[in-house]
């Protein structure tokens, strides 16, 4: 491949699995910019979205149908809808029973919880891999790395060239784009997605308004949970493997999105997943694969010495 | 002489305007009541005065100068420090294999006797074959790097709180701010940490200095208490006390810092006519120490009670300053309070 | 000084400890308590070492294991026959602290002003940087296969040898004694004061004229030197560095446990934290695998039953009941505050606020 198809290859590459990081900032951001915890348990349940996307597939057999046939874009779809409804419910779940009476407490205790959540988000999909499916490899190797079938096809949409762009990468861009102005429709016109911007803003004036908070806050955690299932859901299909301890990495990487593009910022969380996912794809290719991580976390600091508010967000002061 | 002038301060914070082209002259040994409706700005005006917020324009001198951290030459040798640590460390990191390779792998066998001359002769020979890429370069953007963030970190904490409260600057807050965990006595001894000597060496070996330093200190503290009325609750829990005494302890607190100018953020608030008459009484004992005192107040009686001047915001601009009976008459602080009749 | 009327627990743990191997050897029989033991001094130094950090300074630190590895493996390197350092227990040891000092100041130079939150993620990304580094700079910490093997010490003439324990077990014991000793002195000093009134309260705490980042950078370069000589001590229980992945998120949230289990703050409460802990790894979690596969519970290929592949669940449960149920930990720093200071028999009894 000549100098500038690699380099179109890695923007493809880094621009599909930016994408995906973006999915999952928005998440962070979107919860954050509410309850201005960061929820360390939101890279752990993209993990068990992507383990409860493998269980479907098995159930509905998808691994042994040709990619391509019409029941693979049955289950896709049904897929989309399953897995971000579970992640959205256990999210809203998390809320409900670790973080909501810890609102009005010390700032140290909602994050402990959330490591705890995480912690226990990480043993399930531990013990998920154990399920005795075959999907799951029998039960036999717990904590080993599942393989997701290719449901969507590798091939190349741009026939004999050597860079690559298959239907999958197509899938990653129509499925992140279109759920990205979906969410900006329901943020700006609806009325739950004003509720939350209300509670953002000023909780305090929100709940004078009559806005029941606590429930916003409810649902802000499950739309959360959602973009996550749906990462999950793209990120499986794209990827084709899973482990339970990849929800460190990934939450790590979407969280640096989400502070790069400004913390609280829809718009930010997008930009910085894809800034993030270039990055990697440029690191892996032109310096060395074992420098990626360095560099992520060597980003992170940079902006939060030099442009603690992001790229995007707002310069907001404090009330005292 | 005044203490304190501030001088046309705006706040903005977005879209509002929380306090709009304020001056207000503090002279020494003064006690000086600010008053006006709620939202009016005032304790805004505390926060820009103590370093929590930063002024959006305007001037702020106390005893003749600005409140932030001077840029002395001690500052500039610190950063120019950081930023050659950080280009010393980019070069490693980024050689730091090879460098390995060269100076002990090569030089050294299984449990011989190691040249180090030989292998410092080695480090200097890698550099010396690729000085642009191996040394220049990493040592320019680590020097860069950690240059401008030791920069960005210095300047963002120029006007921090700590120092305004080391320049003489004490405060106590709206909604009191006592650290409810610890005893009354840590909470005063905490307000002298600044003029404290004692390093953690001294602490963790328990040198003379450490015992001195702790015997003293603690008499200064209930010294302190005794002239704020607390000295018999000293081993009490902060959170434990009445909320009058918290009040107090509060302003025990600030005074420890041995402070010129002491802000009282509605001391009175909550109190009976009783207390308020405490407080009073302590206000001008607290005046009659040589310092002087700003004091943000709801409290009528108080106000026009121990006040020498008054100053009146409403919705962040100064309306009206003068003696308690100018202000008191003054037509604009009745509309203010009181609303006009249409 | 005032009067205890309780001993505190850190002494009382101390002092049982000091006799355990005394009691062993007077009732013969392979008990292996003090054994079991070592590892728990070890984690109980890193227990501290995040003490400083979270405990007292408010600081939480998701990546103390790092700071443990850089110990670890500096011990290995200066120690190790195959590079040319080869120095003794106590230069080694020294130079370990100084280079977990110095890492525990870069990380806490460029994030003194960050928040609470983004602080902890930053030193989760730290963790796994280190982990990697480890991994990938195979030259120097031969990668996945660590650096080994190490000599055992040789402390004041006195040559150790792997096979028996208790010159190990006093040789931690007495580190940990003093550690526990000099943080106690730390703690109760205008020093452990500020770093309190900066956890609990940063902004009053400057409106007071205590300089946070000062104080959070102390609280940053003591905190991981004590982790680091808990790593050091580590490596030379091991005769090695370990591998990288034995440093990874799992040991930094067992030190978290122990710390907000056993009471954030109080140093007794991290040594109770890490018997706790610990011991529910190391001894519970073993004799109940044990136990279970003698009486072949356990199958190889039904993973729900290994005991050990609950152990993330079992922690993440501890740290949300805590923080629930109790968030101040089972042995908190107040009791130890009002061990040592009495309520004065003449105060006022605490009036309800009007």
């Amino acid at each position: 491949m000549s100098g500038s198809e690699i380099f179109l290859q890695q923007l493809i590459i880094g621009l599909s699995n930016g994408m995906i990081i973006a999915l999952i900032a928005l998440g962070y951001t979107m919860v954050y910019g509410i309850i201005e915890l960061i929820n360390f348990a939101h890279g752990d349940l993209f993990m068990l979205g992507c383990f409860a996307a493998l269980t479907l597939v098995g159930l509905l057999g998808l691994d042994h149908i040709t990619a391509g046939a019409s029941g693979m874009w049955f289950g896709l779809v049904l897929m989309l809808i399953v897995v971000p409804l579970f992640c959205g419910g256990l999210n809203w779940l998390v809320d409900r029973f670790a973080y909501r009476h810890l609102r009005e407490s010390t700032k140290l205790a909602p994050l402990v919880s959330a490591i705890g959540v995480s912690f226990v988000f990480m043993n399930i999909g531990l013990l998920w891999g154990g399920v005795p499916m075959k999907v799951f490899g029998l039960g036999r190797a717990a904590a080993a790395p599942k393989d997701f079938p290719v449901l969507v096809s590798n091939a190349n949409l741009l026939g004999q060239s050597a860079v690559t762009f298959t239907i999958k990468d197509l899938m990653v861009f129509g499925v992140t784009l279109s759920l990205m102005a979906l969410l900006t429709w329901f943020v700006k016109s609806t009325r739950a997605g004003k509720a939350m911007r209300a509670v953002a803003q000023d909780r305090l004036a929100a709940q004078l308004m009559g806005i029941p908070v606590d429930r916003v806050i409810g649902q802000t955690f499950f739309v959360g949970g959602g973009l996550a299932g749906v990462a999950s859901v793209v990120f499986a299909i794209y990827n084709n493997t899973i482990y339970f301890q990849m929800g460190y990495r990934a939450g790590i990487d979407a969280f640096t999105a989400a502070v790069l593009g400004g913390i609280g910022s829809l718009p930010g969380a997008v930009l910085g997943g894809l800034v993030i996912g270039l990055a990697r794809a440029f690191c892996d290719q032109y310096i060395e694969t074992r420098w990626t991580n360095v560099l992520v976390f060597t980003v992170l600091i940079l902006v939060l010495v030099f442009r603690p508010s992001g790229l995007l967000g707002a310069r907001a002061k404090e009330k005292v | 002489m005044n203490l304190l002038e501030i001088s046309d301060l705006i706040v903005r914070f977005g879209g509002l305007t929380a306090v709009n082209s304020v001056s207000l002259d503090i002279p020494s040994k003064h006690i000086v009541s600010i008053i006006g409706p709620n939202g009016a700005g005032k304790t805004t005006l505390f926060n820009a005065i103590t370093g929590i917020y930063e002024p959006t324009s305007g001037r702020i001198y106390f005893g003749g100068g600005e409140v932030c951290r001077p840029f002395r030459w001690t500052t500039a040798l610190t950063l120019a420090l950081i930023g050659i640590i950080a280009a010393l460390s980019l070069v490693l990191i980024v050689n730091v294999e090879s460098l390995w390779d060269t100076a002990i792998t090569a030089n050294y066998a299984y449990q011989q006797t190691f040249l180090w001359s030989k292998a410092a002769g080695a480090v200097f020979r890698y550099f010396g074959e690729e000085p642009g890429r191996r040394v220049i370069i990493p040592f320019l953007i680590g020097a860069l790097v950690g240059l401008a963030g030791a920069y960005a970190i210095w300047e963002r904490s120029r006007r921090a709180p700590e120092v305004a409260a080391r320049a003489g600057i004490a405060r106590t807050f709206q909604n009191i701010r006592l650290f409810n965990q610890m005893i009354v006595l840590d909470n005063v001894l905490l307000g002298m940490d600044s003029r404290l000597r004692t390093r953690f060496w001294h602490a963790a070996l328990r040198l003379p200095l450490y015992w001195r330093e702790r015997q003293e200190s603690e008499q200064s503290a209930m010294e302190i208490l005794r002239f704020a009325g607390l000295d018999r609750e000293a081993h009490q829990l902060a959170e434990n006390l009445s909320y009058g005494h918290q009040r107090r302890l509060e302003i025990a607190r600030a005074l420890a810092m041995q402070p010129r100018l002491l802000l009282l953020d509605e001391p009175a608030a909550g109190m009976n006519p009783a207390e308020a008459q405490d407080l009073m009484k302590l206000i001008h004992n607290i005046r009659d120490r040589g310092i002087t005192v700003l004091l943000i107040e709801h409290h009528m009686p108080v106000v026009m009670g121990i006040s020498d001047r008054i100053a009146v915001l409403d919705h962040g601009e100064k309306i009206a300053e003068g003696t308690p009976h100018e202000v008191r008459n003054d037509s604009k602080v009745i509309e203010a309070y009181l609303g006009k009749d249409d | 000084m005032a009067t205890r009327r309780t001993i505190p627990f850190h002494w009382s743990f101390l002092t049982v400890a000091a006799l355990i191997p005394l009691i062993e050897l007077a009732f013969p029989g392979n008990h292996h308590v003090g054994d079991l033991l070592r590892p728990i001094f070890i984690m109980a130094m890193l227990g501290l070492g995040l003490n400083i950090l979270t405990g007292f300074t408010g600081l939480l630190n998701l990546g103390v294991a790092a700071f443990m590895a850089v110990g670890a493996y500096s011990y290995a390197i200066l120690t190790c026959d195959i590079y040319p350092f080869r120095l003794g227990f106590w230069p080694a040891t020294l130079v370990t602290v100084l280079v977990g000092l110095t890492v525990g100041l870069f990380l806490g130079l460029p994030t003194i002003r960050l928040r609470g939150d983004y602080l902890a993620i930053v030193t989760l990304g730290f963790g796994e940087i280190v982990e990697d580094l480890l991994k990938n700079l195979d030259s120097i910490t031969k990668g996945t296969q660590g650096i080994n093997p190490l000599p055992s010490p040789s402390v004041f003439g006195y040559q150790f040898r792997p096979e028996t324990y208790q010159p190990w077990y006093y040789l931690f014991l007495g580190f940990l004694a003093v550690l526990v000793l000099l943080n106690r002195n730390v703690l109760r000093s205008r020093i452990g004061r500020a770093w309190i009134s900066i956890r609990e309260d940063e902004l009053a705490s400057s409106c007071a004229g205590i300089n946070p980042m000062k104080m959070k950078l102390l609280a940053f370069a003591l905190g991981a030197a004590q982790c680091s000589l808990a790593g050091a001590l580590w490596a030379s229980y091991l005769g090695s560095s370990g591998e990288p992945g034995n440093y990874d998120f799992q040991v930094s949230i067992i030190a978290l446990c122990m710390v907000i289990v056993g009471g954030m703050g109080s140093i007794g409460g991290v040594l109770l934290g890490a018997l706790v802990i610990m011991g529910f790894n190391s001894i519970v979690l073993e004799t109940l695998t044990n136990y279970l596969k003698a009486h072949q519970l356990i199958s190889s290929s039904n993973a729900f039953t290994a005991p050990g592949n609950w152990k993330y669940m079992l922690y993440g449960l501890a740290l949300i009941l805590m923080m629930r149920f109790r968030p101040e930990g089972l042995l908190p720093s107040r009791q130890v505050k009002a061990e040592l200071h009495p309520l004065e028999p003449h105060a006022p009894p605490p009036s309800p606020s009007p």
